[in-house]
């Protein structure tokens, strides 16, 4: 008896295929990424190199943070854009989309480089696609005038191909992508993109040649190997929708054995060996995954496909006892289930996400995050991770979470500080109290204008000496007493009787006077100079002796103005933190219940699921039971 | 022996098999279109709320960090020392340890993610400290692996004036010109 494959079901099977199949990668990279940024060698400001320490240790927040005090402190006035620029992706990662778009657009207000603008751009069409606001995001995309740098152009080509398919417009971004190649890998991407966009368009066979090539590409990393997983995956269904068995097989077996698609395509093999009228081969995939954790959903379903295998090869008994183990399997999941959600109504159930999470940069969603969660505990609150990260609007719930959570940690870290700041602010007014009483001190004993006075008579004397030309003013102590010697001499001379010894006596001072006077003379310049040069130092000495005088007295009438500036800043941060921390608890805790409550839904959904199963396995039982009854059994 | 299938059993079990296929391959986050709509608006709400207390957030500790940098290193005493790499990746950095007057006021032990960031152009604010005014001695020594695992220490002695504004000093790894040998090259910045 030929079974054939239902083609309803088999069109389903790939329009659901598909739909998991939605366009992927450049989502998952939502903030600012480092072709924004100037190469190394081009850092001219220190404090955005700092930014940039942290921003490439994926610390979002510390990175914004310091990059607001910079900006605010004017500490990057050669990095003005690109800094502005960064912001607003910061604002970006860390999901403030209102705050990054109103800095994107504050950016492109102003008069910026075109290559500024063009990536200003680009990242408002992401969060406008992201937001859904398409035609919004292709006029973005449409402003953006030449190629971006590195991998942001093949990240804009992914995006402007992902809003014409969200606007179902796959034709066009079949065209948008045609040709394209690049060795970064977002061409993977696009052609995955593509090719989903063009079986859903109709043409079919130019969509598969490109899953084919997507799914046969070389790959690297973890991300490559799963969207190849993802390609063949696709590739399957859509081949098995087609009624190509044969080839849906070999593309599903290309899916790996232990990556995150393979129980999908393991149980899509089953169904491409039933539709080839092999349910012996059929089997040998359904049985495998039959042995896999009943949590996941393929898995429920081959619990059902295992028996149906079997009736089909006329193994009666066997198809009975695996229906028989299906509906206890069905029973045992749906208490789990029960367990589960119980748990996550208990509370601590996005911790308990969060401690299962890999830490780095990949966010919820991310490929790293989806297969870390499939291997994570099997505790009640952690069993169902997987699937419910599936859904986009709860990855972003827990992202919200996460970042409230480090904010959370951040303010009781800061309270403590706080209250140092203020014990601080105290003893250094207490410092300041001291200190003045010294400098009042010192101040009184300094007259700095009793000084400049003797300098400005110095100077007085100077200038007669030049204009007087008087040699003798520059003479040193032991000179004068000599000249005034000598004078005195002269007097005493001109007061002996008029005579011989009078006029040697007379002759002997005068050559006496004119050698010192010629001694006087000859130095005269060099003495000159070296006053000169002396009053220069006394004048750079009593400008220096103003500055310090004016920078004690400056200082002591700031210091406690500081102090007290800095006491009203630690009060009125306190007051903003004491009205933060009960509204982030509160958000926290909103949050939790939000994604709870979701959570919860999803698992009454998986449970009602298996209820259908197990009903379904019952009736096929008792059909079972009606054929042997009627004598078909072996 | 005759193999009987009952005729009913298949189909029916194609039929089930096929709508629960349907289930596997895009289940459902939300149990019906009523309650994601309820759902994805409770979702809104809250994320627009989260993002307004996470942008108050951010201005609270932008205010937070600029009062402790003000009130614990003012910019009459302030001195930082920053460190930058311009090596090739083949230079792995261990460590640094840094002494200001004969003092050692840092020995840091760097990780993989920040050895990246600094190859990647981070610039790592090592140091940051109060300093009278006048002349001050820095020692900095750098260890880390080369080609081949050979080891590498590598110091520097910088003296520099302190004056009335804040003192930045850049403690730049380097290749040492042609010999791929990494070495410090020190830049000071008022």
């Amino acid at each position: 008896m030929t079974l054939t494959f239902p083609r309803r079901s088999a069109s389903w099977l790939v329009a659901v295929s598909l739909a998991c199949a939605e366009p992927t990668a450049a989502a998952s990279r939502a903030g600012a990424t480092e072709a924004d940024l100037p190469p190394p060698s081009s850092i001219r400001n220190l404090d955005y190199g700092d930014v940039l320490f942290h921003f490439f240790q994926d610390d979002y927040f510390g990175a914004l943070v310091r990059l607001e005090v910079a900006q605010e402190l004017r500490r990057l006035p050669d990095h003005p854009d690109e800094a502005a620029l960064l912001a607003g992706g910061l604002y970006l990662s860390l999901g403030m989309h209102l705050e990054a778009t109103r800095r994107f657009e504050q950016l492109l207000a102003g008069p910026v480089p075109r290559s500024v603008a063009d990536r200003a751009l680009f990242y408002l069409a992401r969060i406008q696609y992201q937001r859904e606001y398409l035609e919004q995001a292709e006029r973005s995309l449409a402003r953006i005038q030449g190629p971006l740098p590195g991998d942001l152009e093949a990240e804009r080509r992914l995006l402007a191909s992902n809003v014409l398919m969200a606007r179902g417009r796959y034709g066009a971004a079949a065209a948008a992508l045609e040709g394209w190649s690049d060795a970064s890998g977002w061409a993977d991407y696009a052609r995955f993109n593509l090719g989903v966009a063009l079986v859903r368009s109709g043409e079919s066979p130019r969509g598969r040649e490109l899953l084919e090539a997507v799914g046969t590409a070389q790959a690297g990393d973890e991300e490559r190997l799963a969207l190849r997983d993802r390609a063949n995956l696709a590739l399957g269904f859509a081949l098995l929708q087609e009624r190509q068995p044969e080839a849906a097989a070999v593309a599903l077996n290309r899916v790996r054995l232990d990556g995150p698609f393979t129980n999908r395509a393991l149980l899509g093999l089953g169904w491409a060996e039933s539709e080839a009228s092999r349910p012996e081969r059929a089997l040998v995939p359904w049985l495998e995954l039959r042995q896999r954790p009943v949590v996941d959903a393929a898995v429920q379903e081959s619990l059902l496909a295992v028996p149906f295998a079997y009736a089909r090869l006329a193994s009666n008994g066997q198809a009975a006892e695996q229906y028989r183990h299906a509906v206890s399997a069905y029973a045992a999941e749906a208490r789990r289930l029960d367990e589960s959600i119980t748990a996550i109504r208990a509370g601590g159930f996005l911790d308990a996400v969060l401690e299962a999470a890999p830490a780095g940069r990949d966010g919820p969603g991310s490929v790293s995050w989806l297969w870390q969660l499939q291997r994570a505990p099997d505790a009640p609150h952690t069993r169902y991770l997987y699937q419910l990260l599936a859904s986009h609007g709860f990855q972003e719930g827990l992202k919200n979470y996460r970042d409230l959570r480090i904010m959370q940690d951040d303010l009781a870290r800061w309270s403590s500080s706080l209250e140092a700041f203020d014990e601080m602010v105290a003893a250094r007014e207490r410092l300041a109290g001291g200190r003045d009483a010294r400098k009042s001190e010192f101040l009184s004993a300094t007259d700095l204008e009793a000084l400049q006075r003797r300098r400005d008579a110095i100077d007085a004397r100077l200038d007669r000496i030049v204009t007087e030309r008087d040699v003798t003013g520059l003479a040193t102590p032991v000179e004068a007493a000599q000249w005034q010697a000598l004078g005195a001499l002269a007097t005493r001379i001109d007061a002996l009787p008029p005579g011989a010894q009078r006029d040697a006596l007379a002759e002997r001072a005068r050559l006496l006077q004119g050698t010192l006077q010629w001694q006087l003379d000859a130095t005269y310049k060099l003495r000159l100079s070296r006053q000169h040069a002396g009053m220069r130092i006394l004048d750079e000495a009593l400008v220096e002796a103003r500055q310090r005088v004016g920078q004690i007295e400056q200082a002591s009438q700031l210091v406690p103005r500081n102090n007290h500036e800095f006491a009203r800043r630690v009060d009125e941060l306190a007051e903003r933190m004491a009205r933060l921390q009960p509204r982030v608890d509160a958000a926290a805790a909103a949050q939790e219940r939000l994604l709870a409550g979701i959570a919860v839904r999803e698992l009454e959904a998986q449970k009602a699921r298996l209820a259908s199963y197990a009903t379904q396995a019952q009736f096929a039982l008792a059909a079972l039971y009606d054929g042997a009854a009627s004598g078909g059994a072996r | 022996m005759t193999t009987t299938v009952p005729r009913r059993l298949p189909r029916r079990a194609r039929q089930l098999l096929a709508a629960s296929a349907l289930l596997i391959l895009c289940a459902a986050p939300f149990g019906t279109r009523a309650d994601a709509t309820e759902a994805a608006a409770g979702l809104r709400t809250v994320d627009q709320d989260v993002q307004a207390l996470k942008k108050e957030l951010v201005d609270l500790n932008r205010d937070l960090f600029r009062l402790e940098e003000e009130l614990l290193y003012p910019a009459s005493t302030q001195v930082a020392v920053f460190l930058s790499v311009n090596v090739g990746t083949f230079f792995a950095l261990d460590s640094v340890q840094l002494e200001l007057d004969g003092k050692e006021v840092t020995n840091y032990l760097y990780t993989e993610r920040e050895v990246a960031a600094l190859h990647r152009g981070g610039v790592q604010k090592l140091y940051l400290g109060n300093l009278k005014a006048g002349e001050h001695e820095l020692v900095a020594v750098f260890t880390g692996k080369g080609p081949h695992d050979r080891d590498y220490r590598r110091g520097t002695t910088v003296k520099f004036d302190k004056t009335i504004g804040a003192k930045y000093v850049e403690l730049r790894i380097t290749d040492r010109d042609s010999a791929l040998q990494p070495e410090f090259d020190v830049r000071q910045w008022e």
